[in-house]
């Protein structure tokens, strides 16, 4: 592989990869604004300039420049080498490239970064992308000096809607274009454009158009300031409060990585924000795995309930394994495609020692499309199989035609929906005991039929694995304790189990673990990099 | 005997000494002078030093808390106030910073959007709500310093004092914004004016910049 040098290190390069991307794939940051690695290469921001060494038989280029003289006190005539745009600049075999380590390099950057804020409204304290912004970053590691402008800075348009989700302050605008570009690059949607030049530079919508669709919060997502905002993280709190965990976005069977943000403080998760898998999400997801953190508090099943009427969840348990152990002979145990291997690993188990039949359920399909949704919205299908060892299962639409004394489900989602309640309860007085372990009230259909209710925790609220549609296996870190009288997921199936007599021979999640493995489930270690404020630990900054 | 030791006689003990009675008259005649003195003081219009210079000055030591109160310096740290905008709404832009900076953790706010129409939209944010705890509070006034728009003060000059019912100490944004500080001021030395504000004094697009 050939490589170049910056600041004196040996960077390798693939033939046509620009200085920036190869420096940027060793874990080393030039400072830029307008470059993203998932988008074109616009170089209109000027701040990834670095310093580029003549070849050995050429001539530096020049350029003649005035420089103030402290003891003349009068501009003199001088010369600085040209810089380049590390992010459009290809990088060459042998190239001699200086970042850090040129004065040059340092001043034009210093500049930039004062042109840019020269008509910044600086409302920092306001503004959402505090703590995470660029501009506030840059400031601190290449300017660092006073405001030298005195006139009032340039006003424009504050808060304007650019749609459901978006919203866009002018003022703050560095006019990079990175949002013009992922609308037409990334979600192939030209819904922004701009108007003017410089100072008075705005992005505006397409004529006739809004930020729609869904992808909208990836045109606010790579805004390296706070000139875009999503009404949804706007105005809730600071980013440098939240902690951001890894996890697996739990909306497709995509499986699109991310970070999940909490609040410890308030034990409640703010927002979603991708983190980059080339091989899986590059750098991008949807809108519905943006918002999926409110499936942490909204709706959510916090109460056992025992034949209608609330419980605890250790009494839930015990009546759970009473209808188990009465009904072993025709027991059915549906597996969930909605949860993790773990889960399901155990419930299988559970079905082995009852000598039960496996079932598989989640929820319906719905839209894919070419970007990244996949048409079906149940992140762990095939984990969910692989953890029985098949090909595939019948559905719940088959469990119906059985007859079954009692049935085990778990999660409280159903593909076909009201269908299955409306055939269960048709066979009073035969009519089988339900076992739900669900985690949100109002969604599921299994909620309309079940004797036994047990409340368990969200996939954030517990440590798993997830098995994507085109079997990667990812896993994910606990986010936030679980709520309420909530069980961890796994665990209920284990106690279930215990309390009806059944040995699953697993107690520990390290045993699920071990045998997810020894099913072919293995997802790569996840990065020591949990706890830390978003700002600090996560690409969004770097970026 | 060995050398170098000096010997001390035993003093002699009359009996005036051995029966105590003289001592403890003499004593009790230190006791009663200080007694009668403070007595003087103590007397409407009698002496008294100023609570100023209480450690200071001679007399009596003890102040007669809380009938008496030492006056604070003008920079005390007393209970906090909200400040006003000259329209009467708080300056307070819901920033976070004093309770980010808050070692005892004890204010929160919950910020918000101003309404469609709203002058300040875009501009500003306000705080729905705005609470401290000034039980947890340490009075360290670092919510003060991080302030950047002068909406938080301690300037009123009131010590909190004990309440039997700890729900009095949890000062909501209503009971913040009535307090004036010692002076009797409410309104914010920080007023930002905004477009569309008589005292705006900035450029904006619709003015042909
Ligand atoms: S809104 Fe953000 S992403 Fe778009 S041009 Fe302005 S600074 Fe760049
Ligand atoms: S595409 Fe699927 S996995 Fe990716 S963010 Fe959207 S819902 Fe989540
Ligand atoms: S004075 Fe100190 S402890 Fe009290 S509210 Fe302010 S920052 Fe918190
Ligand atoms: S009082 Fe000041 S520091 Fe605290 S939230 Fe309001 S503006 Fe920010
Ligand atoms: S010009 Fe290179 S990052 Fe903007």
């Amino acid at each position: 592989m050939p490589t170049f040098k910056l600041d004196g290190k040996e960077i390798p390069f693939e033939k046509g990869e620009t200085i920036i991307k190869a420096a940027h794939k060793q874990g080393i940051e030039i400072p830029h604004y307008c470059w993203h690695p998932g988008l074109s290469v616009a170089a209109n921001c000027r701040m990834c300039l670095v310093e580029i060494e003549p070849a050995a038989n050429q001539r530096a280029m020049m350029l003649d420049v005035l420089v103030w003289d402290e003891k003349k006190k009068d501009y003199v005539v001088s010369r600085k080498p040209k810089l380049q745009p590390a992010c459009q600049m290809a990088a060459g075999d042998g190239m001699v490239v200086k970042s850090e380590t040129s004065e040059h390099v340092a001043l034009a950057r210093k500049n930039v970064q004062e042109f840019l804020l020269l008509n910044h409204p600086v409302d920092c304290p306001i503004c959402d992308q505090s703590g995470e912004c660029k501009l506030q970053d840059y400031y601190m590691s290449e300017q660092a000096t006073k405001k030298r402008m005195r006139d009032e800075p340039q006003h424009k348009p504050k808060g304007q809607v650019f749609g459901p989700t978006i919203v866009y302050d002018a003022e703050r605008c560095i006019a990079c274009t990175r949002c013009i570009r992922v609308c037409e690059e990334v979600i192939q949607d030209p819904m922004l454009d701009m108007r003017e030049r410089g100072n008075l530079f705005e992005v505006i919508t397409s004529p006739g158009r809004q930020v729609e669709g869904h992808y909208t919060m990836m045109v606010e997502w790579v805004c390296p300031v706070g000139a875009l905002t999503t009404s949804h993280w706007r105005h809730k709190g600071r980013v440098w409060l939240l902690k951001g965990t890894q996890s697996v976005c739990p909306g497709c069977a995509t499986g699109c990585n991310m970070w999940v943000d909490v609040d410890p403080r308030e034990n409640t998760a703010f927002r979603n924000r991708p983190r980059e898998n080339e091989a899986v999400n590059q750098y991008w997801m949807c809108d519905d795995g943006m918002l999926s953190y409110d499936r942490v508090y909204k709706h959510r099943m916090l109460h056992a309930s025992v034949d209608g009427e609330k419980s605890s969840s250790a009494k839930a348990i015990e009546a759970a394994a009473q209808h188990i152990s009465a009904h072993k002979g025709s027991l059915a145990v549906v597996l969930s495609a909605q949860r993790s291997v773990e889960e399901n690993i155990a419930a299988v188990a559970l079905a082995k020692a009852a000598g039960a039949d496996l079932y598989i359920t989640g929820k319906a399909s719905w839209d894919g499309d070419k970007i990244l949704r996949n048409s079906d919205q149940n992140p762990n299908r095939a984990g969910a199989l692989k953890a029985a060892g098949v090909e595939s299962l019948p559905s719940v639409d088959e469990l119906v035609h059985k007859n079954h004394s009692a049935i085990l489900v778990l999660g409280e989602d159903a593909e076909v929906a009201n269908d299955v309640v409306a055939r269960l309860r048709a066979r009073v007085p035969s009519a089988p005991k339900v076992v739900v372990l669900a985690t949100h009230e109002q969604r599921g259909a299994w909620l309309g039929v079940a004797t036994v209710v047990v409340p368990i925790t969200v996939w954030a609220e517990t440590d798993g694995t997830f098995v994507n549609a085109k079997g990667v296996a990812q896993a994910f870190k606990r986010a936030l304790a679980p709520r309420g009288d909530v069980v961890t997921g796994w665990e209920a199936i284990v106690k279930i189990a215990k309390a009806s007599g059944l040995d699953t021979g697993y107690s520990k999640l390290s045993e699920l673990r071990e045998a997810a493995v020894s099913r072919g489930i293995e997802a790569a270690p996840l990065k020591k990099q949990d706890g830390v404020s978003p700002g600090t630990n996560t690409p969004r900054s770097t970026v | 005997m060995a050398a170098g030791t000096k010997v001390i006689k035993k003093p002699k003990r009359t009996l005036a000494d051995q029966s105590f009675v003289v001592e403890l008259v003499k004593g009790l005649g230190v006791t009663f002078k200080h007694f009668f003195k403070g007595l003087n003081q103590m007397r409407p219009g009698g002496p008294r030093p100023d609570v100023t210079n209480f450690n200071y000055e001679d007399g009596i030591a003890t102040l007669q808390y809380p009938d008496e109160k030492r006056p604070y310096a003008r920079r005390f740290r007393g209970v906090h106030r909200l400040t006003h905008r000259a329209n009467g709404e708080p300056r307070c832009t819901a920033c976070l910073m004093c309770s980010t900076a808050c070692p005892a953790q004890c204010i929160w706010i919950k910020p918000a959007e101003f309404p469609v129409g709203h002058p300040s939209r875009g501009h500003e944010r306000f705080p729905e709500e705005f609470v401290i705890d000034e039980l947890r509070c340490i009075f360290c006034g670092f919510c003060v310093e991080a302030c950047p728009v002068d909406a938080i003060r301690m300037d009123t000059g009131i010590h909190m004092t004990a309440i039997d019912d700890r729900g009095s100490f949890i000062f909501d944004k209503k009971k913040l914004m009535s307090i004036p500080s010692q002076d009797g001021d409410f309104v914010t030395s920080n007023d930002r004016p905004e477009p569309g504000d008589k005292n705006y004094g900035g450029i904006t697009r619709l003015q042909g910049h």
